[in-house]
C-alpha cells in the first residue's frame, strides 16, 4: 500500500496547524500564553516531522519544547512562590534564583545615602550596618525592596559591611522585566510590596506608641 | 498614501527607538539647575550642566542636578562651600578617559583654525581596559593581573591632522554611548558617592571641617600613573583620618587642620611612605589628646 499520499496530507495539515500556532505565539503579549503556544507549535512540528523521517526537525523542536516547558515551569513556580509569600510571612525568598552572589569585605560600602537606588540585596552572611541610624541588619534581611517603587528612587541610608560576608543582589531592571513579562506576578508583587510597607508603618506606630507611653505616664506620677 | 503616520516618525527613528537601549540613546529632557540654589552656585551649576550634556548627555546632567539638590537648604553649607561642591562635582563627573580625550581633540579641531598638533597621552593598561563594560573588564583585568601587566603604560595618540585621524576621533568619541556601563564609571560613581557621603557626615559631625573635606576632591586628577597615585592618596586620607574621626573612632577636634597637613604630604612618593608617616603622627596626636 502506498502511504506517501497520506504522509503528504499529514504534512500539509501539520504545517497549517503549526503556522496557526506560530502566528498565535507571536501575537501573545505576555509570557505564559506565549510559552504555551510555543510548546503547541513545537509539538505539532514534531508530529509533522515523523512521517517525513525528518529527524533534524524533530530533534530541534523536541529541544525547543523542553526549553519552553522549563521556562514555563519557572514562571509558574515564581507566581506560586510570590502568592504563597503574600499569604504567609511576606518573605522575598522567591527572588533568590534570580539573584547574583557578591562577596563583601569589612569596610566596604554597598550603597550611600541619597544615591540613586538600582539594586536590592539579600543578606546571606556577614554583618552589615545602616550608617546613619546605626542599625545592624540580620542575616536573611532584604534591603532596598521598596526603593524600586519609591518616586524619588533614592537610598534613605548608607549600608556598610562591618564583617566580611556574602550578599545576593538583583537589579530593579530584572524585577521590572519579570513584572512586565507576567501581569499576575506583577499583581502579587505589588500586593507583597504594599503588605511589607504596611508592616513597616505598623512597626513605626508601635515604636511611636512606646515613646509616647512614658510621656503620658509622667503627669500621672506627678 | 498616508496611513496616519506623522512625518516625524520615519523608518530610521523607529528602528533607533527599538534599539535605543543597545545604542545607548539618551533622550532625557535637558535639566535646569534646581530651584533654591544661591546665585553664585547657579552660575557654576548652569555651566556644569552644559558641560555634562556635552560629556555624556542630558540624563547624566540630571544626575549632577540630583546630587547638587542634596545640599540645598542644609545647615552649615554656605554659598562658598556650595559653589565649591558644584565646581568639584562636575570636574569629577567629567573624568578624563580615552573617550573624553577624543571628544576634546575633536572639539578643538572643529573650533580652531589650522591643523592642531597631535596629543600624546600616557595611560595605564588597567585604565584602558576599565573603559570596557563591567562584565568584560572584570575578566580582562583578572587575566592581565596574572602576568603582572596591569600597570603597563599605553601611549595613545589623538590626531585631528588628517581626515582619517578625525574619523578615528569621531569613532572613539561615539563610544560615550556605552561609557555608563563601563567598569571605570562604576568606580568613579562609587568614588563620587563616597566623597559626597563624607561631606554629608562632616556636616553633621564636624561642620568646621566641611570646606577641607570638600577640597580633598582637588587631590584626584589627571590620568595614568598620576591619577592612580592621587586616588590612592585620597583613599588613604579618608580611610585613616576622615572616616574614623566622623565615626567617633578617632578624636581629632581639628580635622580640617589634619586634612591640610596630610594633603601637604600627599603625592611626594609613590609608596606613600611620607603620607603614612604624617597620618600616623596626626593619629598619635589625636590619641594623646583624647
Amino acid at each position: 500500500m502506498d502511504t506517501s499520499h497520506l504522509a503528504e496530507h499529514v504534512g500539509t495539515v501539520g504545517s497549517l496547524a503549526a503556522s496557526v500556532f506560530i502566528v498565535a505565539t507571536y501575537t501573545m503579549r505576555t509570557m505564559i500564553p506565549l510559552r504555551v503556544f510555543g510548546m503547541l507549535a513545537n509539538l505539532v512540528l514534531m508530529i509533522t516531522a515523523i512521517p517525513f523521517h525528518s529527524f533534524l526537525q524533530f530533534g530541534l523542536h523536541a529541544v525547543l519544547f523542553c526549553l519552553n516547558g522549563y521556562r514555563l515551569h519557572q514562571m509558574l513556580q515564581l507566581i506560586r512562590d510570590v502568592k504563597k509569600s503574600v499569604n504567609s510571612d511576606l518573605s522575598m525568598d522567591w527572588l533568590k534564583p534570580f539573584m547574583t552572589e557578591r562577596k563583601c569585605e569589612a569596610g566596604e560600602m554597598l550603597f550611600y545615602k541619597n544615591e540613586k537606588a538600582e539594586t536590592m540585596f539579600y543578606i546571606v552572611s556577614g554583618r552589615y550596618r545602616l550608617v546613619e541610624s546605626g542599625i545592624e541588619l540580620p542575616v536573611g534581611a532584604i534591603v532596598g525592596e521598596l526603593g524600586m517603587l519609591s518616586p524619588t528612587n533614592e537610598r534613605t541610608q548608607s549600608l556598610e559591611c562591618i564583617e566580611g560576608g556574602t550578599v545576593l543582589s538583583v537589579s530593579y531592571r530584572q524585577v521590572e522585566q519579570l513584572y512586565v513579562q507576567n501581569p499576575e506576578f506583577g499583581f502579587y508583587f505589588l500586593r507583597l510590596a504594599s503588605a511589607r510597607l504596611f508592616q513597616n508603618i505598623g512597626k513605626l506606630e508601635e515604636r511611636l506608641a512606646e515613646r509616647q507611653a512614658p510621656a503620658v505616664a509622667t503627669p500621672k506620677l506627678a | 498614501m498616508n496611513f496616519g503616520v506623522p512625518k516625524a516618525v520615519g523608518f530610521l527613528p523607529a528602528i533607533r527607538s527599538i534599539f535605543a537601549d543597545v545604542l545607548g540613546d539618551d533622550d532625557d529632557p535637558i535639566p535646569e539647575p534646581p530651584a533654591g540654589l544661591p546665585g553664585a552656585v547657579r552660575a557654576v551649576a548652569t555651566e556644569a550642566v552644559n558641560r555634562l550634556i556635552d560629556y555624556q548627555g542630558p540624563g547624566y546632567a540630571q544626575l549632577y542636578v540630583a546630587r547638587l539638590r542634596r545640599f540645598i537648604g542644609r545647615r552649615n553649607v554656605d554659598d562658598t562651600v556650595f559653589a565649591e561642591i558644584a565646581r568639584l562635582l562636575v570636574v569629577r563627573m567629567a573624568y578624563d578617559d580615552a573617550i573624553r580625550m577624543a571628544q576634546l581633540k575633536l572639539a578643538e579641531a572643529e573650533a580652531g583654525q589650522g591643523v592642531p598638533a597631535d596629543d600624546v597621552r600616557k595611560l595605564r593598561l588597567d585604565e584602558l581596559v576599565s573603559s570596557l563594560p563591567e562584565t568584560v573588564a572584570d575578566y580582562a583585568l583578572w587575566i592581565l593581573e596574572y602576568p603582572g601587566w596591569l600597570h603597563l603604560p599605553v601611549t595613545l595618540r589623538f590626531s585631528a591632522a588628517s581626515r582619517l585621524g578625525r574619523r578615528r576621533l569621531r569613532i572613539e568619541a561615539s563610544l560615550r554611548r556605552w561609557r555608563l556601563s563601563s567598569l571605570r564609571y562604576a568606580r568613579e560613581r562609587a568614588w563620587v558617592e563616597r566623597w559626597l557621603h563624607m561631606i554629608d557626615r562632616s556636616l553633621t559631625k564636624q561642620p568646621a571641617a566641611v570646606a577641607a573635606v570638600v577640597a580633598t576632591a582637588e587631590m584626584v586628577r589627571g590620568h595614568g600613573d598620576d591619577y592612580a597615585r592621587s586616588l590612592s592618596d585620597w583613599n588613604l586620607i579618608i580611610d585613616q583620618l576622615v572616616k574614623p574621626t566622623l565615626e567617633g573612632a578617632l578624636s581629632c577636634p581639628d580635622l580640617a587642620g589634619g586634612i591640610t597637613e596630610a594633603r601637604a604630604a600627599a603625592n611626594l612618593d609613590p609608596r606613600q611612605d611620607t603620607l603614612k608617616r604624617v597620618i600616623a603622627r596626626i593619629r598619635e596626636r589625636a590619641g594623646a589628646g583624647a
